[in-house]
C-alpha cells in the first residue's frame, strides 16, 4: 500500500493543522473538514483509510457521523478524538463501531500506534478480500467477452501486443476486466508455458511487500526460518502482472524500477544476485500522470512501464456487450447453483440495459449470482435485481409516461453518441421507430 | 547561475546553545546535504510562542515567524532551542519542520533526558546531529520512514534516537537526491 489517506475532522482550525503537518511528515495524505457535514460530503466523494473525527463539533456530532458512515457500511476506520470530559461518549462511539479513540492533547507515540494498528488491519482485510477475488478469477476467465467495438479493438490489440514482450501498461476503471487483458496477453504469447504471477500491489502490506517480490534468504529476520523465493523470482520465464500499480509506496517503487532496469535483484538478506527474465504488465484504475504530478509515483517508472499502454473500455461504453454478458453468467450462475433458471425475462433485461455500470462486469457478474441465488421462477425478473432501484435515473414523483419514455431515449441517445444503429438496438425497437420517437417527441441532438 | 557552494542553510540558535554543538549539526548538514551552514540568530524572544497552561512553547508560530526572517541568499533555516515545544493536538515534539518548505525548528529539551552517565555530551550532540538532519529532511520533502536505522525514521522514545544511524537508507538518499535535483533546477544552480 502506498500513503494512507487520512480525514481530520474538528472544528478547531488549529487542531486541524497541527494534525494535518504532522501526518503528512509521516507520508500520508491528509484532508480536512470543519464540520460533520463536511466530512459527509468528502466521504461520499473520496476514498479515506481513516478518519480522525472529533465529537463534540457544532452541527452534526462526531457520533452522528459515526454512524451514518458505519450504516453505510463503509470500511473506513474511525478514530475518535476527545476531551477529557467526553471519555464516555468515546466509549459510546467504541461499541458503535470507532476502531479507537484518543485524548486530546494526544501523546505522538499513541497516534503513531494506532494509526499503524489501523494500516495492517486494512491491509489484512485487503488481501483476504483479494484472495477470495483471484480465487474467483480462476473460474472467470473466460468472461472477457464481447461483440461490441470497443472490445473488438481490445481483442485485436492483445493479439498485436501479445507476441512482442514489451511492457504494457493497463488502464481503466475497476471492474472492467485489465486482470483478463493481462492474462490473455500471456495467453496468446511465446511466454505462455511460461508461469503468470499476479502481484496485487493495492493488497500486499507495505511491510510484506519486499519480501514478497523479492523473496528472502533463511535468517535474514526473525521468522525467516527457511529460504522463500519472491514473486519476481516465481515469474522468470513468464510473465509478472502488477495490478493496482498506482498504490505502490514510493520505497518499493525504487526497487521496482531498478529491477526492470537491471533485471537482477537480491533476496531479502541475501548476497547473491538473482537475475530474471519475464515480461512485465501492470494495471491501474488511477491516474498515473495525476499521481506524479502529486509527487507519489515516480516518472522514471512511469515511462518505464509505460511502452505500449490501452484502456479497457467501462461497461456502460459497450452496453451492447450487456445481452452477450448477462446471458453468460447466467448459464454459469445456474449450472453452479443447478438452478432452473433459463433466462432473464425482457424487463429484467431492460434494467440492465438502462443502469449504467459503475462497477462494471465484475458488478454485472455479482448481480446475476445474486439475482440467480435468489431467483424463484424460470427466468429473471426485475425484483431479483434490487440493487438498480437505488441508481437508476430519479424521476419526480408527477412524470408522466410519455416523459419517461422521452427522457431514457434522450439519455440513451446521448451516451451512443446519437449512434441511431446502436441506440435502436438498445432500446429493441427498429431504427424507424426511434426515428418516428425523435420526432415525435422534438428531440433534438445538443453539442 | 549560483553554484550549489553558494547556497547555505542557516543555523538559528534561540536560548543558551553551545557553539561546539552548532558546529556538529553544521557538520552533519555538510554531510549529508552538501549545503553549507552559517550561523546568524534570527530572533531571541519567543516569548509570543508561549502557552501558559501548558509551560510549553507552540513550534507553528515559532516556525510562521521564521519564515518571514529567511535572507535573500539563503536556502532554509533551522532554529534550534532549549525549550519544550508542542503542537496543539499533541503533548510535545522533538521539532517541527514545513514539510518541503523553508525552515525547522529543534528542541533540544527532551533530547537530553535519560543520558547514560559516560560518554553522555558526545551522546547528546549525536541525538541533537540526527534530529537536526531529520528536520531539515522534512524541508527537503522527506517523509518519515519505516526503516528503524534510517536518520528520517520516526522516533517514538530517546533509545529509538540512540538506535538509529546517522545515514539515510538507500530509499531515502534517491529521494533525497530527487530533491537536490529538483531544487537545483528551480534555483538555477549547477
Amino acid at each position: 500500500m502506498s500513503s494512507i489517506k487520512i480525514l481530520i475532522v474538528d472544528d478547531e482550525l488549529i487542531m486541524r493543522e497541527s494534525l494535518a503537518g504532522w501526518l503528512e511528515r509521516d507520508g500520508h495524505i491528509v484532508e480536512k473538514a470543519e464540520s460533520g457535514e463536511e466530512a459527509l460530503e468528502k466521504i461520499k466523494k473520496t476514498r479515506f483509510d481513516i478518519l480522525l473525527l472529533d465529537i463534540k463539533m457544532g452541527g452534526i456530532s462526531g457520533l452522528e457521523v459515526l454512524k451514518t458512515i458505519k450504516e453505510n457500511d463503509s470500511d473506513i476506520e474511525v478514530v475518535m478524538i476527545t476531551a477529557y470530559g467526553s471519555i464516555p461518549t468515546a466509549i459510546e462511539a467504541i461499541k458503535n463501531g470507532a476502531f479507537d479513540y484518543l485524548l486530546k492533547p494526544f501523546d505522538p507515540i499513541e497516534l503513531g500506534i494506532i494509526i499503524d494498528k489501523i494500516i495492517k488491519h486494512q491491509a489484512q482485510e485487503r488481501e483476504n478480500l483479494y484472495l477470495k477475488a483471484q480465487h474467483k478469477d480462476r473460474t472467470r476467465f473466460e468472461s472477457l467477452i464481447g461483440q461490441s467495438p470497443p472490445m473488438q479493438q481490445v481483442f485485436n490489440l492483445v493479439q498485436d501486443i501479445a507476441p512482442v514482450e514489451s511492457t504494457v501498461l493497463i488502464l481503466g476503471e475497476t471492474g472492467t476486466g485489465k486482470g483478463l487483458a493481462a492474462k490473455a496477453i500471456h495467453t496468446a504469447s511465446p511466454l505462455s508455458e511460461g508461469p503468470f504471477v499476479v502481484v496485487n500491489c493495492g493488497a500486499i502490506p507495505e511491510h510484506l511487500m519486499e519480501t514478497e517480490l523479492f523473496g528472502h534468504q533463511k535468517g535474514a529476520f526473525t521468522d525467516a526460518s527457511e529460504t522463500k523465493k519472491g514473486r519476481l523470482e516465481l515469474a522468470h520465464g513468464g510473465t509478472i502482472f502488477l495490478d493496482e500499480i498506482g498504490e505502490i509506496s514510493m520505497r518499493m517503487q525504487i526497487d521496482l524500477l531498478r529491477v526492470l532496469e537491471d533485471r537482477v535483484f537480491y533476496r531479502v538478506g541475501g548476497t547473491q544476485p538473482i537475475r530474471v527474465d519475464f515480461r512485465v504488465i501492470a494495471a491501474t484504475n488511477q491516474n498515473l500522470e495525476a499521481l506524479i504530478e502529486k509527487g507519489i509515483f515516480r516518472e522514471d517508472l512511469y515511462y518505464r512501464l509505460n511502452v505500449i499502454s490501452f484502456t479497457m473500455p467501462p461497461l456502460r461504453k459497450r452496453k451492447e456487450d450487456l445481452p452477450l454478458l448477462a446471458n453468460h453468467f447466467l448459464r454459469r450462475f445456474s449450472q453452479e447453483t443447478k438452478k432452473q433458471i433459463d433466462k432473464i425475462s425482457r424487463e429484467a433485461m431492460d434494467e440492465i440495459m438502462v443502469y449504467e455500470w459503475p462497477g462494471n462486469v465484475r458488478e454485472l457478474e455479482n448481480a446475476i449470482e445474486r439475482a440467480v441465488v435468489i431467483g424463484k421462477h424460470r427466468s429473471i425478473q426485475p425484483n431479483d435485481l434490487p440493487l438498480f432501484k437505488n441508481h437508476c435515473h430519479e424521476l419526480s414523483g408527477g412524470t408522466s409516461l410519455k416523459d419517461i419514455e422521452k427522457a431514457h431515449i434522450v439519455k440513451i441517445l446521448s451516451d451512443n453518441n446519437w449512434n441511431i444503429s446502436k441506440s435502436a438496438k438498445i432500446l429493441s425497437v427498429d431504427r424507424s421507430t426511434l426515428y418516428n420517437k425523435i420526432k415525435t417527441y422534438q428531440i433534438q441532438k445538443t453539442s | 547561475m549560483k553554484s550549489h557552494s553558494e547556497h547555505f542553510i542557516i543555523l538559528s540558535p534561540i536560548g543558551e546553545i553551545e557553539v561546539s554543538l552548532l558546529s556538529a549539526i553544521a557538520h552533519s548538514i555538510k554531510r549529508i546535504f552538501g549545503f553549507p551552514t552559517q550561523i546568524s540568530s534570527l530572533f531571541s524572544d519567543i516569548s509570543f510562542a508561549y502557552d501558559n497552561n501548558r509551560n510549553q512553547y507552540n513550534s507553528t508560530q515559532i516556525l510562521n515567524q521564521l519564515s518571514t526572517f529567511l535572507p535573500e541568499n539563503a536556502s532554509k533555516i533551522l532554529a534550534i532551542t532549549d525549550v519544550d515545544l508542542f503542537i496543539p493536538i499533541l503533548t510535545y515534539v522533538y521539532g517541527e519542520a514545513q514539510l518541503g518548505g523553508i525552515s525547522a525548528i529543534l528542541s533540544v529539551h527532551r533530547l537530553t533526558e535519560s543520558t547514560p552517565l559516560i560518554n553522555s555530551d558526545a551522546i547528546i550532540s549525536e541525538r541533537i546531529c540526527k534530529e537536526a538532519i531529520h528536520e531539515i529532511g522534512h524541508i527537503f520533502n522527506l517523509k518519515h520512514c519505516k526503516d528503524p536505522a534510517c536518520i528520517m525514521h520516526y522516533c517514538r522514545c530517546i533509545g529509538d534516537v540512540d538506535c538509529k544511524s546517522d545515514q539515510l537508507c538507500r530509499y531515502c538518499q534517491i529521494l533525497l537526491t530527487d530533491e537536490l535535483v529538483k531544487y537545483k533546477k528551480v534555483n538555477n544552480c549547477d
